[in-house]
């Protein structure tokens, strides 16, 4: 029996709020490094991890771990896009091609991402984390992948972990004005 | 559009199967020793276990919560001010230290999503059904293949001068912070399949390994 899982719904909408392609699916795509910061919370120990830029510098325990919670316009943390293809592996410690904040040819506005509460139905207790991306490049961008940004601290150094990687099954064109959704739900099961 | 309409025009539709999925998995083993150090019972399986302040205590790390977060401890209390700290999910217990830590006990209560302790721990000591907590500990994440796991290990031992029977249940005790105070919650708890008894002068070791496969 499977007890911990991630899941994942695409929304698109048009820019009169239609929905006009949704995807949902169960998330390929805790990494390894979501497993190195649990590892370094549990046990206070160290341990090897490579941060968004390529570099290691491990991670520890720390009270920002794991923290995705997002600002507007902050694209190094929370929830991420991009437009990568290239298939998800367990070493994976960023997006293959992320698409930055920005209003400019082939860029998005990121708003906020914030971590929901925790609920219980039946035996299930689910963890809902939403944010939505705005295209006011002037022209179609298409998205291929998301995944999830946090917060890392290694014996020395902060940094950002990729601990969510997913590969579209379909691609998710966003018109200009038009906004895409991505919600994570981390889920326990009994 | 309501939520209604969007529904009857997007459909839920059935997960897909395509391509490689990322599986997170919690197993354990359990093994029981004889004072000469032989194996006499064994058993082990998937976890079953994760319990609702796994999510509650990850999600005031996700959120960056600085108060007003809400976990119920192991002591059945509801703490309301509970909030990020370095010690979320801290199990590395010490030599006799019960507080945190893998835990066995005696309850066969099957696991519910709101279980919040052991149904039945048993207590530090060498008294009738009292047990010796050795050192919780860990060995390091690793990829082998696809997979990257690490493991959680805790031996008890039996020197109460008499068997200690009837374990039927296994679990971790996390740290959390809420009002100022370290507190503990359950982790995650298995009610195993079988009673397991430990002779005099021979020890109880649970393992859990975490591991996610490509």
């Amino acid at each position: 029996m499977r007890n911990e899982g991630l899941w994942y719904s695409v929304t698109v909408r048009d820019r009169h709020g239609k929905v006009i392609s949704r995807e949902r699916r169960r998330s390929r795509s805790m990494l390894g490094n979501w497993y190195r910061i649990l590892y370094g919370m549990m046990s206070f120990l160290s341990c090897s991890l490579v941060g968004t830029n390529g570099i290691d510098w491990g991670a520890s325990w720390n009270q920002d771990n794991w923290k995705f919670q997002a600002s507007a316009n902050e694209d190094y943390i929370g929830i991420v896009v991009g437009t990568g293809t290239t298939a998800v592996t367990i070493d994976d410690y960023k997006l293959a091609t992320q698409i930055m904040h920005g209003t400019g040819s082939g860029q998005l506005r990121y708003l906020i991402c914030t971590p929901g509460t925790p609920s219980v139905a039946g035996s299930n207790c689910d963890f809902l984390t939403s944010r939505v991306f705005l295209n006011n490049s002037g022209g179609s961008i298409t998205m291929r992948e998301s995944g999830i940004y946090c917060r890392c601290k290694g014996p020395t150094y902060y940094s950002y972990a990729c601990i969510v990687r997913d590969v579209f099954d379909t691609p998710q064109a966003v018109p200009d004005g038009g906004s895409i959704t991505i919600d994570y739900t981390l889920r326990v099961t009994a | 559009m309501t939520k209604g309409q969007e529904r009857k025009k997007h459909p839920k539709k059935a997960l897909k199967k395509t391509g490689r999925v990322l599986k997170p998995e919690l197993s354990y083993k359990v093994e029981v020793t004889d004072k000469d150090g032989r194996v006499i019972q064994r058993e082990e399986g998937p976890s079953r276990s994760y319990v609702r302040q796994w999510n509650e205590i990850f999600q005031l790390q996700a959120g960056a919560v600085a108060s007003g977060g809400v976990v119920k401890d192991t002591s059945g209390a509801t703490q309301t001010n509970a909030y990020r700290t370095s010690v979320c999910f801290k199990c590395d217990a010490g030599i006799g230290y019960t507080l945190n830590g893998l835990r066995v006990g005696k309850s066969s209560t099957p696991v519910s999503i709101s279980d919040y302790a052991l149904g039945s721990p048993l207590a530090e000591g060498t008294g009738t059904d009292q047990v010796e907590h050795q050192l919780t500990y860990f060995t390091g994440p690793s990829v082998v293949g696809s997979t990257l796991s690490f493991t959680m290990q805790r031996a008890f031992v039996n020197h109460s001068g008499a068997p200690i029977s009837g374990i039927q249940e296994i679990g971790v005790y996390i740290f959390f912070t809420a009002a100022m105070m370290g507190r503990v919650a359950l982790g995650f708890r298995d009610a195993l399949g079988s009673p397991f008894s430990i002779p005099d002068g021979g020890s109880i070791t649970v393992t859990y390994t975490l591991k996610v496969t490509a």
